[in-house]
């Protein structure tokens, strides 16, 4: 009995972990991005691929997939972001694009290119987009 | 009027709270400001708004221009009635131009490229008041010339700082050159960063003389730590042979930082060799605002004494 309660226990946190990728257009110059490179994009160290310049694109701030983000990808707390871009702001450097949903990430992806966003994975099945990094949300 | 205005716009950032500075509508054009105000009991003007400034930046596909305008040195008690004891000063103006993920140029006058204290040297960035010796003795803070900087990879860049003409305007208690030239390289990794800088100038009074800069910092998100180590060597004199810092920050509970700073330097002008305690506290009660104090304790000279300030950004 307990050996099934464990398995179902299993399965199910397997079910509900939220599986976040790190997507760009279709044409993104890239196929994969390293998590050092996600890092200096979205704090705005980095702005170019190449020739071209990369719109980066954000969730609000109390959006869930963004609190993971931050976490396994930024691996910062909200506090430290907070003391990051209070003297990045100073330097000229600016946060990201913010996007209200899933919806309004996709259309940009679409019209601007090169351009990156994050998404949970199940939202990406039928769209035509370049999976850059794929991580699991603890 | 003048303290009308201020309250105006201490009263802003309450509203306006966690936002930083104001995007005009249709134009890539924002706007920030900061003032700070400070209270040191061995300054002749005890109370001081030490900045009004106001940072104007655009953003374009490869061109940036960032450009900041600050008033300073407003007395609380009277004295900046005579309107030569305000400044106004320029305090950057620089374009930025991106070439592509490798190269950027940088032209005009800007922070100088050296050291960690330099990149962000306003108060409400900075955890204590008072600055370490290090800072404004031994390279110039500002460079009126021209940046390279072309990075090794995404943590790794080297740049470049040319000048050869003079400062923009001459200001007291700062270094003025007329000829900078300075190598920097910076790395990181994760949360652990470092910096090299080698560099030579002329002061507008012709003294010459070169320096070396060492330093690291560590953010973690209890604490973070930065040290910085500088040596110089001139053409008259080694005056000023070596000064150092280790700055220890603890993010204690939510808005409440604890600071200690070490110091340690020389300088045959003064015929003083000393070190520099201090322990401080911060106060934040959100990102835009700051409340500090601290006791500065010298092992030398006569400056033992409690800094207060406020500082707010918009």
């Amino acid at each position: 009995m307990l050996k099934y309660f464990v398995v179902l226990i299993i399965i199910t946190s397997e079910l509900f972990t939220l599986e976040l990728v790190v997507v760009g257009d279709k044409n993104f110059p890239e196929n994969n991005l390293t998590k050092q490179t996600i890092k200096a994009f979205f704090l705005d160290k980095k702005r170019f691929i190449g020739e071209s310049k990369v719109l980066v694109m954000n969730h609000e701030h109390e959006n869930p997939l963004r609190i993971c983000f931050e976490k396994n990808i930024l691996e910062k707390s909200k506090k430290s972001l907070e003391r990051y871009w209070r003297k990045a702001y100073y330097q000229g450097k600016r946060p990201p694009k913010i996007i209200s949903s899933n919806e309004m990430l996709f259309l940009y992806l679409q019209s601007v290119q090169p351009s990156i966003g994050y998404v949970e994975f199940n939202a990406t099945l039928d769209k035509e987009l370049k999976v850059l990094y794929r991580i699991g949300c603890e | 009027m003048r303290y009308l205005f201020i309250y105006y716009l201490i009263c802003s950032n309450f509203l306006s709270a966690n936002d930083y500075g104001w995007d005009i509508p249709n134009t890539s054009v924002n706007i920030d400001s900061y003032l700070d105000m400070t209270y040191d009991e061995k300054r002749e003007d005890k109370f001081l708004f030490n900045d009004i400034a106001f940072l104007f930046s655009s953003r374009r596909e490869r061109f940036d221009i960032l450009a900041e305008v600050e008033l300073s040195h407003i007395s609380l008690e009277g004295k900046s009635n005579n309107s030569s004891d305000i400044d106004l000063n320029v305090e950057r103006l620089q374009l930025n131009y991106t070439l592509n993920d490798k190269q950027s140029f940088q032209i005009g006058c800007f922070k100088s490229d050296i050291g960690y204290w330099n990149q962000a040297p306003i108060l409400i960035l900075q955890n204590t008041t008072t600055k370490p010796h290090t800072v404004g003795n031994f390279f110039p803070e500002a460079t009126c010339g021209l940046l390279y900087r072309y990075n090794l990879n995404d943590e790794n860049s080297l740049s470049f700082t040319f000048q050869d003409n003079p400062d923009i305007s001459h200001q007291d208690g700062v270094i003025n050159v007329e000829r900078h030239t300075a190598l920097a390289y910076y790395g990181a990794n994760d949360d652990l960063s470092w910096r090299f800088s080698v560099g030579e100038y002329k002061e507008d009074n012709s003294i010459e003389a070169d320096y070396i800069g060492i330093g690291s910092r560590y953010d973690a998100d209890k604490f973070d730590i930065q040290a910085e180590f500088f040596v110089q060597d001139s053409e008259i004199s080694d005056e000023k042979p070596y000064s150092a810092y280790l700055q220890p920050t603890w993010h204690f509970k939510e808005n409440h930082d604890a600071v200690l700073r070490f110091e340690s330097y020389k300088d045959k002008t003064l015929e003083v060799k000393e070190n520099i305690y201090l322990l401080g506290y911060v106060y934040r009660p959100n990102s835009n605002i700051a409340l500090k104090a601290e006791y500065v304790h010298h092992t030398k000279l006569p400056l033992n004494r409690f800094v207060y300030s406020f500082s707010v950004l918009f």
